[in-house]
């Protein structure tokens, strides 16, 4: 919103204080400046000049050249207006000014071959208007030399101050200055009505009925008769357009002022528009359209609170009026309207109109109900005093229940304990009156205040604390040095994905996050997607249901940056429904935390000395298996394969406690990379965080170091290709001793010698006994055993032999 | 007999480690003369055979002997090596190293990581919750009437009528306190939306830490000093900062938190809006309101909370100016941090 410093002095003395002064005390108490227009510093430089002579441009169609008197020298100018004329007073910038609109600097240069010194300026580029279809031509009577700010009266300062929706009595000047009246401890000085009502008595010229007392608590009317719609006078506009309003006439103009004096939206209605001289305040029953004031047709919903005459709607009620009864030039009688309307009401009109305009922003916020009357007879004033009408005696007022100020006690005590330090009594006294609440003493301790309606935001003790230190200054309020902290138990949710988070990074692993908003085809890869109902595109219209489709969008954009080796990992929730009706509670979806590890590429970096090795499923099994120890997972998981292709993968597999599957992963189907133009294959594996949690993790316990030696034996069998490893490992476990302790993998390989369809496999096998030496014999009966027992059971033949 | 052969053992070695020039000589001088079956060996054996009185002067002799033409040994035998030029035994120390990759955590989690340590020195504990809420946690219970103006500060993506993509972390205090009986001091880091348009300066989702403190004694005063102690950690102990009003509606009073812009220093630029001061955070003392709707006696407790953007803060902490580049995963991003 943007308030003029010079219009604000109109209520209240600011003298002594410096411009930088009321901007930052405003901010520091809650009207916080965004920016500032200081009209004196913009148009410092800028003076009138006299067009002495024009001529074509050599070389340039369109462009003239002046000879421009700025007082003291005759300059040469190029311009390139189409109005510019020997003659004329212009607005003249000479070499060094900053142009406003652009903020670029006037310097000597040569168009098209001529030299030009200084420019001739349209009012847009003064930042005026937007006018750019000319130079400004000024009175003729100015004097050559002088500064524009003096002529044009530009030394105004304007705020650009935003307001918080809990002020709506800060939305006008009136409201400003009451803040500044409480910072500056001074006195709020309000307009005086002075009313000269010669017309004939209201009554006979007009009636109102409200019919929707409940969105409309009150609606006051004024009549004038006999005005003269004409141009604003230039104080009136020149108001109005320091503050970036466009002057229309003089009766919008004034009922303008009036919004941004008071923060009281009126209207006009052209009187003799209205039939049967009626005002109607009622809801409409039914869908309808109506055409508003700026020509569009516009449809209503039913239940939409409307000002009709007797027979029609003609005006959408605090959001815009109608063209059907709008003031025009010939309009000769006039009924002003300042009413009060239910905010959600408004609210809701104004939000399924999608329009929002100067009167709704403030309706829909809380107007004062009880400033209807004077700004209404302020409305009437002007216009008798500016458009020469003469005002009906007597005003219209339905407003069948009085809304009184509020009585709020406010304890001192309590004043203290909330801000942790003492403002004196007698300074929040001064602050609340300041403010314009009435205050009784009620005790030592206690005040009984009154506020009045301009604040519908103070409605109790709390509010009434907020003004008090808001005015006071946070600045004031001390600093403490030591706090408290109590000695109950700390707990920190977010401890075990950062365990998580170091493993996988530890691992080699880059953290990576990815939008959960994607589209549908993404989203409904692996589950049943949640949609938005107000999505911003349709790329973003559904809720992830697995990590997997954002790693891969993150997989292919780094490719596509020559990145192709990746190892990443995100932790984040996914969404499911868990039905198909509409979400109505949390039991109809599930949100779970997933993590998902991701590779691609080669698995090292390339070295002089290394070779590169292709990421590979036994990658990704090793990373999780890695990983599954380190969060001491490990032995309570069972894995299942799944060597045929699904949906998502060509192979996959996946971890499960007891029945639940608490991880799944494998190489990723063609089909599914080739959507994401990913051209290289690519493995991942995703945990489901929310089931592990739920696992009971068994706490770490030392182990001793085995204290006696180990025995290692080595053997490899011919098998028959169709053997699985797993198969034979968990055979050897069940047909020997206690004593061996682990079997291991440790070369696979084939060739023709072995024969078709053959394979080697060698394992090793550990032998111990946490208590005593193994004898050669105890193990070599164990081993030999095995041996007999694997070639007979797999057909398998033991290899060196 | 013994002392001929300790000289022609002398010369014979003095000879050899003349010529001496590879690496292969020196293994073949070893062999011959300290080997186990060496010449120096050999003579050891053969004082077995010395008379009684001969033996400990030639035994001297001997060690004598060893020891001296060990000594030119070593000498020579380092020298060479250290020279040695011989294909098999170049080693060129100036290649490079075999690198291995140490992952890393994305610089927003860096940045919570930093931000949660600060606070449990506090004495907060940490919390979670939904990202997908209802408006009853999102709005209502949080003092956002319906149909109130205040909704408009926070664009909203819905999923139906009464379920949301949470706009802020703050539910997470009303579920907290649902939970628990005063006192209650902990924060809330988590993903929120926005139902804005994607640029350089906002993103359909970004992330907040949320905090409160509840309990008999809870002051502003309190509030302002532990977040300047916050500030004061993460950015550093010479930082100005200014409280002023503002307006949430679960907290009164309400203020924001400014620091002064990292760019102009105060004296205002593009990124400040020429004002010299960023905001970093909002808080204020928790509303009745809210209270209300958690049981809680607001005569007997009071609260303070606070909120604050993390992508907000990293981008003033390492100086981006782009939102969007958080979600690039870029890995050439990545790796920097
Ligand atoms: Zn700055």
């Amino acid at each position: 919103m943007k308030i003029s410093l010079n219009w604000l002095k109109e209520y209240i003395d600011l003298s002594n204080i410096s411009t930088d002064e009321i901007i930052s005390h405003l901010t520091m108490s809650g009207l916080e400046v965004e920016d500032v227009v200081d009209q004196n510093k913009i148009y410092q430089k800028f003076i009138v000049g006299l067009v002495k002579e024009t001529e074509k441009h050599p070389n340039a169609d369109k462009l003239s050249v002046c000879k421009v008197f700025d007082g003291k020298n005759e300059l040469q100018v190029i311009c390139g207006a189409p109005n510019v004329q020997a003659g004329q007073k212009v607005v003249f910038a000479p070499i060094g000014t900053l142009i406003p609109n652009g903020d670029f600097e006037i310097k000597k240069a040569k168009i098209r071959g001529i030299e030009s010194h200084g420019m001739i300026c349209a009012e847009d580029e003064l930042l005026l208007s937007d006018d750019h279809s000319g130079i400004m031509v000024l009175d003729e009577k100015n004097i050559v030399g002088e500064k524009i700010s003096e002529v044009l009266n530009l030394n105004d300062v304007i705020f650009e101050i935003a307001i918080t929706p809990n002020r709506p009595d800060a939305l006008s000047h009136i409201g400003v200055a009451r803040d500044l009246a409480a910072i500056f401890n001074r006195e709020l000085k309000m307009p005086k009505i002075m009313l000269d009502e010669k017309g004939d008595n209201i009554a006979a010229l007009a009636s109102v009925e409200v019919e929707d007392i409940k969105n409309c608590p009150r609606y006051v009317a004024k009549v004038v008769t006999g005005v003269q719609i004409k141009e604003s006078p230039l104080w009136l506009k020149k108001k109005l357009e320091n503050i970036g309003l466009r002057p229309i006439n003089n009766i919008v103009d004034i009922t303008n002022f009036i919004l941004h004096e008071t923060g009281q939206p009126l209207h006009a209605f052209d009187l003799d528009r209205l039939n049967d001289k009626k005002i109607v305040v009622k809801s409409t029953k039914s869908e309808t359209t109506f055409v508003t004031l700026d020509a569009k047709e516009r449809k209503l919903p039913s239940n939409t609170l409307m000002i009709c005459d007797s027979k029609k709607e003609v005006a959408i009620a605090g959001v815009m009026g109608g063209e059907n009864s709008e003031i025009t030039s010939s309009t000769k009688n006039i009924l002003i309207e300042s009413a009060y309307f239910n905010p959600s009401s408004i609210r809701k009109t104004s939000k399924s109109l999608g329009l929002s305009t100067d009167a709704s922003y403030r309706f829909e916020r809380g107007t004062d109900p009880n400033i209807t009357k004077f700004a209404a007879e302020r409305a009437a004033q002007l216009i008798s005093e500016l458009a020469d009408g003469k005002v009906a005696k007597g005003m219209i007022d339905v407003y069948p229940e009085v809304i009184l100020p509020k009585e709020i006690k406010l304890r001192f005590s309590r004043t203290s304990k909330i801000l942790g330090y003492d403002i004196p009594s007698e300074k929040i006294k001064t602050i609340l009156s300041r403010l314009g609440l009435a205050l009784k003493v009620v005790d030592d301790d206690t005040l009984l205040v009154s506020v009045p309606t301009f604040r519908p935001d103070i409605e109790r003790e709390i509010d009434l604390i907020e003004e008090i230190v808001r005015i006071n200054g946070y600045d004031n309020i001390p600093t403490v040095t030591k706090i408290n902290i109590s000695l109950e138990e700390k707990s920190d949710e977010t401890a075990f994905a950062e365990q998580l988070r170091q493993a996988a990074t530890s691992l080699g692993f880059f953290e990576m996050i990815n939008n959960p908003l994607q589209s549908e085809q993404q989203a409904k890869l692996s589950g049943n997607a949640i949609r938005i109902a107000n999505p911003l595109s349709a790329d973003m219209e559904y809720l992830r249901t697995s990590l997997l489709p954002g790693a891969l969008i993150t997989v292919a954009k780094n490719i596509r940056q020559g990145v192709k080796d990746l190892k990443l990992f995100e932790i984040g929730d996914v969404f499911n429904k868990n039905n198909d009706l509409e979400i109505k509670n949390f039991a109809d979806f599930s949100e779970d935390q997933k993590m998902i590890l991701v590779i691609t590429g080669n698995n090292n970096l390339k070295s002089w000395n290394a070779s590169e090795t292709k990421s590979d499923f036994y990658h990704i099994k090793g990373y999780v298996d890695s990983f599954i120890k380190k969060i001491s997972l490990d032995n309570v998981l069972i894995d299942s394969y799944y060597s045929s292709v699904n949906q998502i993968y060509a192979y996959h597999y996946t971890k499960s406690f007891k029945n639940l599957v608490i991880g799944i992963g494998g190489k990723v189907n063609s089909d599914v990379l080739k959507k994401f133009d990913i051209h290289q294959d690519v493995y991942c594996f995703e945990f489901d965080l929310t089931l592990i949690r739920l696992l009971e993790f068994k706490p770490k316990h030392y182990k001793e170091p085995l204290k006696y030696p180990k025995v290692v034996r080595d053997f490899a069998f011919i098998f028959d290709k169709s053997v699985r490893y797993l198969d034979v490992k968990n055979f050897i476990i069940n047909k020997s001793s206690d004593l061996l302790k682990d079997v291991k993998v440790f070369d696979i390989f084939e060739n023709e010698a072995l024969g078709i369809d053959k394979k080697s496999i060698a394992f090793t096998l550990e032998f111990f006994d946490e208590n005593r030496t193994l004898t050669e014999d105890e193990v070599e009966k164990d081993f030999s055993n095995l041996i007999m027992l694997i070639s007979k059971e797999f057909n398998a033949k033991l290899r060196g032999n | 007999m013994l002392d001929n052969k300790i000289s022609e053992i002398k010369n014979s070695f003095t000879a050899d480690i003349k010529s001496v020039s590879s690496s292969k000589d020196i293994e073949d001088i070893r062999i011959k003369y300290f080997s186990r079956n060496g010449l120096i060996a050999q003579l050891f054996e053969k004082l077995k055979d010395a008379s009684k009185e001969d033996k400990p002067e030639l035994g001297k002799k001997l060690n004598l002997l060893r020891n001296d033409l060990t000594l030119q040994f070593d000498t020579v035998k380092d020298k060479i090596i250290l020279s040695d030029t011989s294909k098999e035994n170049i080693i060129d120390l100036t290649l490079p190293g075999n690198e291995f990759v140490i992952g890393s955590k994305h610089l927003l989690t860096q940045t919570l990581d930093e931000i949660k340590s600060i606070f449990k020195g506090l004495g907060f504990s940490v919390a979670g919750g939904p990202e997908l809420e209802s408006d009853y946690y999102n709005f209502e219970s949080l003092n956002f009437p319906a149909d109130h103006p205040a909704r408009d500060m926070q664009d909203t993506f819905f999923i139906s009528k009464d379920f949301l993509l949470r706009t802020h972390t703050t539910p997470v205090q009303i579920r907290l306190m649902e939970k628990q009986a005063p006192p209650v001091r902990a924060i809330m880091p988590g993903r929120v939306y926005r139902n804005e348009a994607v640029s350089a300066r906002s993103y359909c989702m970004f992330h907040q830490v949320d905090g409160i403190y509840v309990d008999t004694d809870v002051t502003f005063a309190e509030l302002k000093g532990t977040l300047i102690s916050f500030a004061k950690q993460f950015y550093g102990a010479n930082l100005k900062y200014r409280f002023r009003p503002s307006f949430f509606p679960f907290t009164e009073p309400s203020a924001e938190m400014d620091i002064t812009c990292y760019l102009c220093h105060g004296k205002g630029c593009k990124i400040c809006k020429n004002t010299g001061w960023l905001e970093i955070l909002g808080c204020g003392m928790v509303d009745p309101n809210v209270f209300k709707y958690v049981n809680y006696d607001s005569e007997k407790y009071t609260g303070y909370a606070f909120g604050m953007g993390i992508e907000r803060i990293a981008l003033l902490k390492y100086g981006l100016t782009d939102i969007r580049i958080f979600f690039d995963n870029d890995l050439r991003f990545l790796k920097q941090f």
